[in-house]
């Protein structure tokens, strides 16, 4: 029974990062259609960002934080002006293959830049964990899952409380009208995709002092990701969120109970069995399967 | 429409086809080196490198071999089998090197072997476990690194003296975990100690709380631990949340115990380690003087201290090819070859000779490397505590 | 007419290969274009010509090459017994996931196979009984042909150039066929297709069988030449590969698929010889964005464009 609760909790801290990562992926996957195969790169990015801030320019640590998160961000729009806008108009797999493109680069940019070592991020928690009678959490764990949180609603504010969020969701509901009624298409793009990535560095961000920084850490993380974004329906913040929570503790309880070895194997059924039975997602209302 | 389309194939085989390939007198002599320097484990494979590369470069300071310069040709295997094969064919057809130190993983290097016998050329592994590579009866491998079984039974005798009575493991999912869970399972349960459970965690992994939960519950003293160093700083630093109290022993000798104190703080407190190298200590080598000496050059070079336990391998792979290469007394394949058989020299690490293994008529050779415990104490690397009474 | 005049020309280069390549690495690395000239034609059945898009495809490829080396290991079988077997498991699993996923589309049935591959993947390493999990299955056996045996290079490449001229063969007359006619229209509009009586899944699901059956053919065609396999044939990399060969060569056609194999095949090995070791991958991954960014239909399409806009 402990093992049980200890493993719920344990799910549910591993949940809430995969559901940063998700909500992300979800705006650009979901409303931009592009095939972000670079989304873990972000996260890599956002890692890697907060090292380079502590170390490099010895920022304190939330400071830190918030510069990779920035960072995110614009690489993000770097990217999006340079690459993405030009090819607009063609199809999604061409987008596809750049983003491929744009994922080796980064991965190896990395790796030449920082070296393959891993590095360990510094951080101003205690180590010991807080026992709550059976259970044990580090502190540092509650941290990432208090700022993903406060992540996430700050993203639903953003898309559904702003003129920014009504202008975004406008957009790709239907451009031409958006056009027609002054909405800057081009810039929302950006600013789209931007915020998408900054997303993925914060989890990366958050997550690089609970783990570790190394430049191959975004392959899994874009796998999950696109995992949390089928579970919840694309475009769906919400669905993102709890497919992330979900996700994360169906593959505790997997390692737990079944078996180690297939872990991961537990997310992939699971969504085999979502699309096969719940096509739009677990939580979606509206149908939306094309 | 398929005019540019075959111009460019034609001008891409011509490229391949028609680069100019080394081979002039007074060459030198050129070891080929297959290693993992991009993916996921890009720092061992590096730091692999970096050792070959002293290696190379005090050979060349003392006259070369046989009165030839060293030059290392060096490919990257990507973490892939299939790219180790593809690197070990280019390295042997373009290159015509007569030698190949690699590829650092047990995948990678068993990929690699069947070109060795396909074109007749040695190679010395420097890394892989698996029991696998010295018995599969090719006669152009030769090992300098322990198998899991030669690991297991380098721990036996201090069984008693640590006082494992019940065992867990927790090992990566690969041929080098499962080997070690294999190995060391058996020598224990031959020492009448009771194995527990064992648990997996894949390559990638990075939360392994389940595992360690499941863990605490089987109520043993010593957890086995075999992986790579970063995954060991989060299985310690995730026991201590989990509040795991019991004795850690890593074996596979990658688990950097400097590293393990840098990136794991107090939760490395007290955690035994299986090295084939004891940087922190050169002089108790069996070669104390040459280990005191590579630490030195290692560090003169800027290169990150923590590399040491896995760089001295390159150095060693390197140095035995050397000596095969003298004794034989010319760079031609099949010489080296058999040179290998008579090769016995000291390394870092220690003695290096070859024994036979595997089936009679086609043995790959197999050293006996020395093997070492040390423990993480008060923040810094020592030599275990059961071995000062 | 000089297309034909340059098509003989390259037939006759590829038959006499062996003859003027300078090295046995060249072979080396036209063996290894050829196996993944299979791979991305039948990755293409389903991108181009259906418009759904795998990426778990490196399932088939992996599927196969267990299937046989485990029937050439572990039972004996010949080769060309193995070969065969190979194809059909892999097309059985082809249609287990065309049954199961292509009610889906799009971005869904991407993730299915996706997923599909990641649970093959994690049975192959944790299946020790059956796989010998990461161990890998060394020492699988090269074909044999009455008294002799395929182990020389020269007689694989002839193997492998026969199995690709094979698959070359079945997508052209799959695509011309029919059936062809009924993938293209579902492709182009499936809702119209479907009123003039083609029932999608049925075709779809064909097409998966025939693509995965391809797959699982190029598998063996790798186990056999390699004589080693380990769950690394599932690699996400793989699949990403054979998207670049496709896409980058021109979806949807016959030729693109294989000047991409053949391109992207070299390119790697190219760049052995041509950059030190730290910048191959980035230099790969810089030729990617650069090849899209200026090609973006496709080596193939863009050419064809090209010279039908020098006609004027």
């Amino acid at each position: 029974m402990e093992q049980l609760l200890q493993h719920l909790v344990n799910g549910l801290v591993l949940g809430g990062t995969y559901a940063l990562l998700g909500i992300g992926l979800t705006l650009i996957f979901g409303l931009m259609s592009v095939v972000n195969f670079a989304h873990g790169e972000f996260y890599t990015l956002g890692a890697y960002g907060t090292f380079g801030a502590l170390a490099l320019v010895g920022l304190p640590f939330f400071l830190a934080l918030g510069a990779a998160i920035v960072l995110g961000a614009l690489v993000g729009a770097l990217c999006e002006r340079t690459l993405l806008r030009p090819l607009r108009r063609e199809s999604i797999d061409t987008v596809m293959l750049v983003m491929i493109g744009v994922w080796i680069a980064m991965q190896n940019t990395e790796l030449l830049v920082w070296g393959g070592v891993a590095r360990s991020i510094p951080h101003p928690f205690p180590t010991a964990p807080l026992t709550l009678g059976p259970l044990n959490i580090a502190p540092v764990r509650l941290f990432v899952v208090a700022a993903a949180a406060a992540l996430i609603g700050a993203s639903w504010l953003l898309i559904q409380r702003t003129r920014l969020g009504t202008a975004m969701r406008a957009t790709f509901q239907d451009r031409d009208t958006a056009a027609l009624m002054g909405v800057p298409i081009g810039r929302i793009h950006t600013i789209t995709f931007a915020f998408g990535s900054a997303l993925a560095a914060a989890a990366g961000a958050l997550l690089g002092p609970v783990f570790l920084a190394y430049p191959s850490m975004g392959d899994l993380a874009s796998l999950k990701a696109f995992s949390v974004v089928i579970l919840g329906g694309l475009g769906n913040l919400a669905g993102a969120t709890l497919g992330g929570l979900l996700l994360g503790v169906a593959e505790e309880l997997g390692a737990g109970y079944v078996s180690s070895g297939y872990r991961d194997a537990v997310g992939f059924v699971a969504i085999i069995l979502v699309l096969l039975f719940r096509p739009a997602g677990l939580f979606a209302r509206a149908e939306r399967v094309g | 429409m398929l005019t540019r389309a075959l111009a460019t194939f034609v001008v891409v085989l011509l490229a391949l086809g028609v680069a100019p390939t080394t081979g002039d007198a007074q060459a030198p002599i050129k070891i080929g080196v297959i290693q993992p320097l991009s993916g996921p484990v890009a720092a061992s494979g590096n730091y692999v490198r970096m050792g070959a590369e002293i290696a190379r470069d005090w050979l060349n300071a003392h006259g070369g071999v046989n009165g030839r310069k060293i030059e290392l040709v060096i490919e990257d295997n990507k973490s892939d089998p299939k790219e180790a094969a593809s690197a070990a064919e280019k390295l042997i057809v373009r290159d015509k090197v007569p030698a190949i130190m690699g590829a650092w993983g047990s995948s990678m290097t068993l990929a690699a072997m069947p070109k060795l016998e396909e074109y007749g050329v040695p190679m010395v592994v420097e890394t892989s476990s698996a029991a696998s590579v010295t018995k599969r009866g090719n006669p152009w491998v030769f090992r300098i690194s322990p198998p899991s079984e030669m690991e297991a039974l380098g721990l036996e005798q201090y069984v008693d003296k640590l006082g494992v009575k019940k065992a867990d493991f927790l090992a990566v999912n690969t041929d080098w975990g499962r080997g070690a869970i294999q190995a060391f399972g058996d020598m224990l349960k031959k020492r009448g100690v009771q194995v527990g459970v064992s648990e997996f965690m894949e390559q990638s992994a990075t939360d392994m709380n389940a595992q360690l939960t499941k863990i605490k519950a089987t109520g043993g003293d010593t957890l086995f631990l075999t992986t790579a160093v970063e995954q060991i700083t989060l299985v310690l630093r995730q026991g201590q949340e989990q509040r795991l109290q019991r004795k850690v022993i890593t074996t596979g000798g990658s688990s950097s115990p400097t590293q393990l104190i840098k990136q794991a703080g107090a939760a490395a407190e007290g955690s035994y380690h299986i090295v084939f190298f004891m940087p922190w200590f050169p002089e108790a080598m069996p070669d104390g003087k040459l280990a005191k000496a590579f630490v030195g050059e290692w560090n003169k070079r800027g290169h990150p201290f923590e590399g040491l336990t896995e760089g001295f391998r390159g150095h060693d792979g390197i140095a035995t090819i050397a000596e095969a290469v003298k004794l034989a007394g010319k760079d031609e394949p099949k010489a080296i070859r058999d040179a290998l058989w008579k090769v016995s020299f000291t390394g870092v690490n220690g003695p290096i000779k070859f024994d036979k293994d595997g089936p009679a008529g086609k043995e790959s050779g197999q050293s006996k490397p020395s093997i070492f415990v040390v423990q993480v104490r008060d923040g810094k690397v020592a030599l275990p505590d059961f071995l000062k009474k | 007419m000089i297309v034909r005049v340059l098509l003989a020309v390259a037939a006759l280069a590829l038959v006499t290969a062996p003859a003027w390549l300078v090295s046995p690495y060249h072979l080396h690395v036209l063996i290894m274009a050829g196996i993944f000239t299979i791979l991305a034609l039948s990755l293409n059945l389903l991108l181009g010509y259906t418009g759904q898009l795998s990426l778990g495809h490196a399932a088939f490829f992996g599927i196969g090459a267990y299937t046989s080396a485990l029937l050439a290991l572990k039972l004996d079988w010949s080769f060309w017994l193995a070969l065969p077997s190979a194809a059909v498991t892999a097309g059985f699993a082809g249609w287990a996931i065309g049954r199961l996923a292509l009610k889906l589309r799009g971005a869904y049935f991407v993730l299915v196979t996706i997923s599909f591959a990641g649970v093959i993947s994690l049975v192959s390493i944790n299946w020790m009984e059956l796989t010998n999990g990461p161990l890998g299955l060394p020492g699988v056996p090269p074909p044999e042909l009455g008294p002799w045996t395929l182990r020389t290079k020269r007689a694989y490449y002839y193997l492998v150039l026969a199995g690709a001229a094979l698959a070359y063969l079945v997508c052209h007359r799959l695509v011309h066929s029919r059936i062809g006619r009924a993938l293209v229209a579902l492709r182009e509009n499936e809702p119209l297709a479907e009123s003039v009586g083609i029932d999608a899944t049925r075709y779809l699901v064909l097409a998966a069988v025939i693509s995965a059956a391809l797959a699982g053919i190029a598998g063996s065609l790798y186990a056999h030449y390699t004589r080693f396999v380990s769950p690394e044939v599932f690699l996400f990399s793989y699949t990403v590969t054979m998207v670049i060969m496709v896409i980058a060569g021109g979806q949807g056609t016959l030729v693109g698929p294989v000047i991409g194999a053949i391109l992207f095949t070299a390119l790697p090995e190219a760049l052995r010889e041509a950059v030190a070791w730290q910048w191959q991958m980035l230099a790969y991954g810089v030729v990617l964005i650069v090849l899209v960014f200026f090609l973006p239909r496709g080596i193939v399409p863009s050419v064809a464009r090209w010279r039908r806009s020098r006609a004027f």
